[in-house]
């Protein structure tokens, strides 16, 4: 166990060496200069070599690239260049309305995900499970976005019971702020909804057949407690997978949902990065969002552990 | 016709409240306004974006700005300048007992110490500094600007909002970039949330010009306790928070949604012309540094065509080839002769063959899908060159790219930009020979010279058509038509004008 932990962390390491050189050379190669976004479209070529000197963009990829390390392996991600601030300020700043859009998408996609794929497996082939397959199949083919504007126009827009866009004003309290993301949630939670539906279904048909469940219908045990003490529990594995990734997924922002719905989070920061060129803030920002993806591997593996001790890394 | 009358009663209710009737302007009340993004600095020196004009000009102010017909009139200044004979020497006095947002009086020693701020940081600031030999402190209360030639854009650079030559606190003059947002304005900054908001609230130590409201200059009431600039970058919901009256206006939305704003809770706000799309040719290296294919070019192009496509209806442009639209002082036809709505196919193939163009080297457009009608005049306009005989090759980036390739005149034959109609003809990008596009030759020299040289404002309307005629003569750029904006507005928010960077100085809730 202590060893497979050992490894697992040894390799987290390596990935986030390699994700550290991949995101410099991605943002450093692709065209664009954050000096000639910040001085405007009459700006020229003079002012904009004189800003991306002030910037310290003129030095040579090396140079910057060894710069850059060094600032990481000391926790300092650098400076934005356009928000005036540290990239660890911005992201965290950028935290809260992320961190509880995922956790609102996630209650969303679960509470409909589980019994819904549960309850297909059960029923394969019945009406019941004919409808949710073509209702997460279409679900499956729509776009976050999509979904999230006829959301707004319908609930927003047609209802007004919220406002179309924005995280609250100046003052807003907590609750008025979480408001802002009921539909962002939803749009997100239905679409999530759909893959974790389809890996519950799947994988509870896997089990449902098996020897263990059989001896436990044949103990006398009732039906419901077979299904979901006997056959679920075995079925949690793929789900988890599936669960852990759509957090990760969720966690980096989603990225478009938030640009459409106008929520200042990772998501958003991201997008406005990547338009400006603020290289400190998308290199940062990428950096943490592949963290977070491993930490989710992780904690997705230690689970395994938990749930199949013969799992060995 | 239904989108005309509805465009008039709009206006004439949004202008009625400006015509002097004082009704109902009670203050008080707080309004959010969505942007297009957020502003990529407060600085206005250190941008020439729009949306940073948009936003601080709220909290800055200049020596002077524009009234309603675009000529140059004081803002923290006095009174116009004493200009010297010669044109070389600008006296400025100054207004008094003007504040700053920290409290401390305005007097000559900051506003030479951010002129010079602005000769240092601001690419406008720059290229006056070139003219510029001193600027000095006559008394407390007096400036004085010696020049090393005539240069009569002067007063239009002191007093645009982009790259602005803002007045700030001298010791504040000292950063960059910029930390303290600290101006004369009506509102000053109280909170900034990078994507979330940007609040303003009412100065209280303001002093307003006297008189009347005009344009961006005389009076400034301030009506409202705060203005809330709120980053809503996609269109689509911008349009949703227009038609939901989630703010009390909305900037910037596309003209296609005019109908949609219309059944909603915001009524729909036309300015009318706004701006002009613009084909800037690269007159350094490659195929247009011929001026003969730039003919050619200027010659295959249909414009009518070319804007149906970008705006979809001819409520929403109008076909024009004088670089400034009836009503502007500097409206003028001369030499607009080659500007053929339908383009000329047959002339545009035989000034290619003129020219000894054989087909093998492709035309470069270069061009984005930020602003998607740039993308569709490009596409019109590569059908409309091909026919003539061009090979054009469409190189569509994004726009951070598009910002960045058009400095390096090895990568574009053409790109694809747009402008707002500038208070000052000569402050058009192409007008200056560093721009994108490195327009330099002896006639340009010659009547733009002389355009920049005089400084009596009647005696320049008069010389403007030459420089216009220099314009279709040597095609450094293709003006496409005029095209409309589209704002929303809340009916209960009054007094705002129709202007292409909109302001909300003497803004007011009228009550429900």
């Amino acid at each position: 166990m202590l060893r497979s932990i050992i490894n697992r962390l040894l390799g987290m390491i390596v990935v986030m060496a390699i994700v550290v050189t991949i995101v410099f050379v991605i943002v450093r190669v692709t065209p664009g200069d954050p000096a000639a976004v910040m001085l405007g479209p009459e700006a020229t070529a003079a002012d904009i070599a004189a800003l991306r000197t002030k910037l310290g963009l003129d030095g040579s990829i090396l140079e910057q690239f060894g710069h850059y390390v060094l600032g990481v392996v000391q926790g300092d991600f650098g400076q934005s260049i356009f928000l005036n601030q540290p990239v660890t300020e911005a992201l965290a700043q950028r935290a809260e309305p992320t961190f509880f859009l995922t956790i609102f998408s996630l209650l969303i996609a679960t509470v409909i995900a589980l019994p819904v794929g549960i309850l297909s497996a059960y029923w394969r082939g019945s009406i019941f499970d004919q409808a949710a397959t073509t209702v997460a199949m279409f679900a499956a083919s729509v776009p976050s976005f999509w979904l999230g504007l006829l959301l707004m126009q319908f609930f927003a827009v047609k209802l007004g019971w919220f406002n179309t866009s924005g995280y609250g004003g100046p003052g807003a309290s907590l609750s008025e702020r979480l408001n802002h993301l009921v539909l962002p949630a939803l749009a997100l939670g239905l679409v999530s909804s759909a893959l974790i539906t389809r890996f519950t279904r799947a994988s509870m048909l896997d089990v449902l057949n098996d020897d263990y469940v059989r001896t436990a219908r044949s103990k006398g045990m009732s039906e419901w407690r077979v299904v979901l003490k006997h056959a679920f529990k075995n079925a949690l594995i793929p789900i988890l997978t599936v669960l852990g990734l759509t957090a990760a997924l969720l966690i980096s922002g989603a990225v478009v949902t938030e640009t459409v719905f106008g929520l200042p989070g990772v998501g958003n920061l991201v997008v406005s990065a990547v338009l400006r060129r603020d290289y400190p803030v998308i290199q940062g920002a990428l950096l943490v969002i592949a963290g977070l993806y491993v930490l989710v591997n992780f904690g997705i593996d230690m689970l395994y552990l938990l749930v199949d001790p013969r799992v060995r890394y | 016709m239904k989108h005309m009358t509805t465009i008039a009663i709009s206006l004439a209710a949004m202008l009625l409240p400006a015509t002097g009737v004082a009704w109902g302007q009670a203050k008080g009340g707080v309004i959010d306004v969505a942007t297009i993004g957020e502003p990529p600095t407060l600085d206005p020196m250190a941008s020439t974006a729009d949306l940073v004009g948009i936003v601080t000009q709220h909290i800055y102010e200049t020596l002077y700005t524009f009234d309603k017909d675009w000529g140059v009139t004081p803002l923290l200044a006095a009174d116009m300048p004493q200009i010297s004979a010669d044109g070389k020497t600008y006296t400025i006095a100054l207004r008094t007992g003007i504040k700053f947002h920290d409290g401390s009086d305005m007097n000559s020693t900051d506003v030479v110490a951010s002129l010079q701020r602005w000769m240092k940081v601001a690419t406008r600031g720059k290229q006056t500094a070139e003219t510029v030999t001193a600027i000095e402190a006559v008394d407390d209360n007096t400036i004085k600007i010696t020049l090393n030639k005539p240069f009569a854009p002067l007063l239009s650079l002191l007093s645009l909002n982009n790259a602005a030559a803002i007045i700030i606190p001298s010791e504040v003059a000292a950063q960059d970039p910029l930390t303290s947002f600290v101006g004369t304005g009506p509102y000053m900054l109280k909170e900034r949330k990078p994507d979330q908001f940007i609040q303003l609230a009412r100065f209280d130590g303001y002093k307003s010009r006297d008189g009347e409201a005009n344009g961006y200059g005389g009076a400034r009431k301030q009506y409202l306790d705060e203005i809330r600039f709120v980053p809503v970058p996609d269109p689509n919901t911008r349009i949703e928070g227009a038609v939901s009256g989630q703010f009390a206006y909305v900037d910037s939305l596309p003209v296609e949604s005019f109908d949609k704003i219309s059944g909603g809770k915001t009524a729909p706000v036309m300015l009318k012309p706004f701006g002009w799309p613009v084909f800037f040719m690269n007159t350094k290296e490659g195929l247009n540094s011929d001026i003969k294919i730039r003919k050619a070019i200027q010659a295959a192009l249909a414009p009518k065509d070319m804007m149906l496509a970008a705006f979809g209806s001819e409520e929403f442009f109008s076909i024009d080839g004088a670089m400034y639209p009836q009503g502007y002082k500097w409206h003028s036809e001369t030499g607009t002769e080659p500007y053929k709505p339908e383009g000329d196919t047959e002339a545009a193939t035989a000034l290619l063959k003129e020219a000894g163009y054989d087909g093998s080297k492709p035309l470069r457009i270069l061009t984005s899908r930020q602003y998607e009608f740039h993308y569709k005049l490009a596409q019109v306009a590569a059908e409309y060159l091909k026919a003539a005989g061009f090979k054009v090759q469409m190189d569509v980036v994004e726009w951070a790219t598009l910002t960045k390739n058009r400095t390096d005149p090895a990568l574009w034959d053409i790109y694809i930009t747009h402008s707002p109609f500038l208070p000052e003809p000569s402050l058009t990008g192409f007008m200056s020979d560093t721009a994108p596009g490195w327009w330099v030759s002896d006639k340009k020299r010659e009547v733009l010279g002389a355009f920049n040289a005089e400084s009596d404002p009647a005696k320049r309307i008069a010389l403007w058509p030459a420089v216009q005629q220099a314009v279709y003569d040597e095609v450094p750029a293709f003006k496409v038509g005029n095209f409309n904006a589209l704002a929303a507005q809340a009916p209960n928010l009054k007094g705002v004008t129709p202007a292409p960077w909109p302001y909300f100085w003497n803004a007011y809730l009228e009550a429900k």
